[in-house]
């Protein structure tokens, strides 16, 4: 009674009609009437429906704009991701179903309150949440939220393949791998464009080379040309066929012999005095081949009307040769592309050069730079060593450094090398083996694909020479 | 591996209300999906958003592009450029590694400001801490009239500046930072090179003016 008296006077009241105090025995009377009292009650009830519908609606209109963040997924890569209605305060959700998740490779588990699945489609992907709260009725229709989900492409997909200008008059081929005979062992060495050039179709800039010499000497060079030259290209070719001339010609191979000559005195003496005779070879030899690279160069340059520094390339080369003692090992090098030499047994690693890395990317030296003829530290730029024997002689640029050793600090390490020669050997994320054996007849394509591997942020061009 | 870290410094204060601040929020949407596109971004670039009004904090901090979701941002107060600086410079402490005999650091920050009003608070004072921090370059906006181009000159030699506020100029000057940042992450993988100035970047489009 009261309930229905206090919806009359407010219904009254909002319309301005005023019951004074003499009508209220006839309010009383007119709310006893049956089909009054009826039609109070129905008016009840259809605010108290028409509430409960706003109620409703708000909800959903709550639910529907709410943030909601899903994690991001990668095309190709396994996601999982949890998505709890509790956390996101949607425990009046009756009924639900997604749309747009199956289509990208996605799926909702109810179970464990997961997306998961591999993407197959990259973009920011629209997904549908069809959702009913409590409160609707069963056979109403669903309500729909967009949910992003950013997927990124993946990345590998984004490398293009570009054919690099073979028109151009110092083309280079973007891959060569070679496995050849050297100094009685063996050599196996790959030169590879890297992603970031093959991506715009620029050119390799890294280049080797390899010879054996008639006086017994064998020859290993590798050269790497600077990313900012514009035709260290050629100057990477230059270096490495320049190094191979001068150790060619009839002068060099003459000196070179005095050096079979050295090593017997120094053989059979103890002191230091041939041991310096023989560094001072070693500098008088492969200085003057390294002297007359940057002659080379140089000429070039004016030839073609360039500057000397569109052609800056790295520089290490390696002579080895067998005597009865053992090996003799002589090296010089410019930039930072690491030699090393591993023992039979491989316990134990000798650096043959050291690396001009500057504090900051980008601080090494080239062969083209007068000034490291100059400087005081030309005379550290070579090495001579003498070892019984050796199981591996590497020589690589950075594309290869880079990626797998890292840091300088990690070259002195044999553990290091044990784990490059065990990723050689297979261990690695896609299983490439290379079997270093000369009677392999797949060493080429084995190799070939193992330089392919897969670095985050190392796209440089590849050379890796291995003698064995 | 060497990340490249990208720090966004966004005016915040009310006077971007409405029209500007959409942009920028749309702005920074765009840029971070077209350099998803970019294979040697998408490798190296980090990015973190730093918003300043009354205070300055960082929204979202040094992040890879592929994990990167933005935030919702507001325009409100007014603009604590000097807040901003310092923020950064603590970040920068904090999030950029340095390269060591053990570690390869990783490259130097890139730094793009974007303001369009007159520093409240003790810019000077934010601007000497963030001096002492190494970046590869620092770009600063001045979008509309109401910016002082002046007085960003004294934060970097780099300043651009937008003639009007509204969409149309700050979504050119997002595609001219997603350009730079492309062009850099693929100078720093590609050549081991760092980018040290404006003229290293691509060219401005005819929206943004170089102020010398």
């Amino acid at each position: 009674m009261n309930d229905e008296k206090q919806v009359v006077t407010k219904l009254f009241k909002s319309n301005n009609i005023n019951v004074p105090a003499n009508r209220m025995d006839l309010l009383d009377r007119f709310l006893q009437d049956e089909q009054n009292r009826a039609t109070i009650n129905v008016i009840i009830e259809n605010q108290n429906q028409l509430m409960a519908k706003w109620k409703l609606e708000d909800r959903i209109a709550e639910i529907i704009q709410q943030p909601v963040r899903v994690l991001n997924a990668t095309v190709g890569k396994a996601y999982e991701t949890r998505f709890d209605f509790n956390k996101f305060n949607w425990k009046d959700i009756t009924a639900f179903e997604f749309s747009g998740l199956e289509e990208v490779g996605l799926r909702y588990d109810e179970k464990t309150k997961q997306i998961t699945g591999v993407p197959t489609q990259s973009g920011d992907i629209k997904i549908t949440l069809r959702f009913k709260v409590d409160g609707q009725p069963e056979d109403s229709a669903f309500n729909e939220k967009v949910i992003t989900i950013i997927i990124n492409p993946d990345p590998k997909s984004l490398w293009k393949n570009v054919e690099s200008d073979k028109n151009d008059p110092h083309w280079k081929e973007n891959d060569v791998t070679v496995f050849a005979p050297l100094g009685g062992r063996h050599i196996l060495v790959s030169s590879k464009r890297g992603r970031s050039h093959a991506n715009v179709g620029s050119f390799r800039e890294d280049d080797f080379a390899f010879r054996d010499l008639e006086n017994g000497w064998s020859l290993v060079v590798v050269a790497d040309g600077a990313g900012s030259a514009k035709l260290s290209r050629k100057g990477s070719a230059i270096a490495c066929n320049g190094v191979v001339e001068h150790f060619l010609q009839k002068s060099s191979i003459e000196s070179m012999a005095g050096f079979d000559e050295l090593l017997q005195q120094h053989k059979n003496s103890t002191g230091e005095d041939t041991q310096k005779k023989l560094n001072h070879f070693v500098y008088n030899n492969l200085g003057k081949a390294a002297f007359e690279v940057h002659k080379k160069l140089e000429a070039f340059a004016t030839k073609e009307g360039i500057a000397l520094k569109d052609l800056n390339s790295t520089l290490i080369f390696t002579l080895f040769k067998k005597y009865d003692v053992g090996y003799a090992l002589l090296s010089f090098g410019v930039g930072d592309c690491p030699i090393a030499v591993l023992n039979k047994d491989v316990t134990e690693v000798t650096l043959m050069n050291w690396l001009d890395v500057g504090e900051f990317g980008g601080g090494t030296r080239f062969i083209t730079m007068p000034e490291i003829f100059k400087s005081e530290k030309f005379a550290t730029r070579f090495g001579f060593k003498l070892v019984d024997n050796f199981s591996y002689l590497m020589m690589m640029s950075d594309g290869i450094y880079d990626p797998k050793f890292v840091v300088e600090s990690n070259l002195p390490n044999i553990k290091k090398w044990k784990e490059f020669l065990a990723d050689l050997n297979g261990k690695n994320e896609d299983g490439a083996k290379v079997e270093l054996q000369a009677d392999n007849k797949e060493i080429v394509q084995q190799f070939s694909k193992w330089m392919d591997f897969w670095s985050t942020g190392n796209h440089d061009d590849r050379t890796l020479a291995i003698v064995f | 591996m060497r990340r490249l870290p990208v720090y966004l410094l966004l005016d915040t204060s009310g006077s971007m209300t409405g029209e500007p601040i959409e942009a920028v929020k749309n702005g920074v949407q765009v840029m971070i999906s077209s350099l998803r596109q970019n294979p040697q971004a998408i490798e190296t670039a980090f990015i973190s958003i730093i918003t300043f009004d009354s205070v300055a904090k960082q929204v979202v901090p040094l992040t890879d592009l592929a994990s990167f979701q933005m935030v919702d941002i507001k325009a409100t107060g007014t603009t604590c450029l000097g807040d901003a600086l310092k923020v950064v410079s603590t970040c920068i402490d904090n999030e950029v590694a340095k390269t060591t005999a053990e570690q390869k650091g990783d490259w130097k920050p890139l730094v793009f400001i974007m303001t369009d009003g007159i520093p409240t608070d003790d810019w000077q004072s934010g601007l000497e801490e963030f001096k002492k921090r190494k970046t590869a370059f620092t770009v600063a906006c001045a979008a509309g009239s109401g910016a002082d181009s002046n007085l960003l000159k004294q934060i970097t030699d780099n300043v651009v500046s937008l003639d009007t506020a509204d969409s149309q100029s700050i979504s050119k000057f997002f595609t001219w930072v997603t350009a730079s940042i492309g062009v850099t992450s693929t100078k720093v993988e590609d050549g081991g090179k760092e980018v040290t100035g404006l003229g290293e970047l691509p060219p401005p489009p005819s929206e943004l003016n170089i102020v010398t």
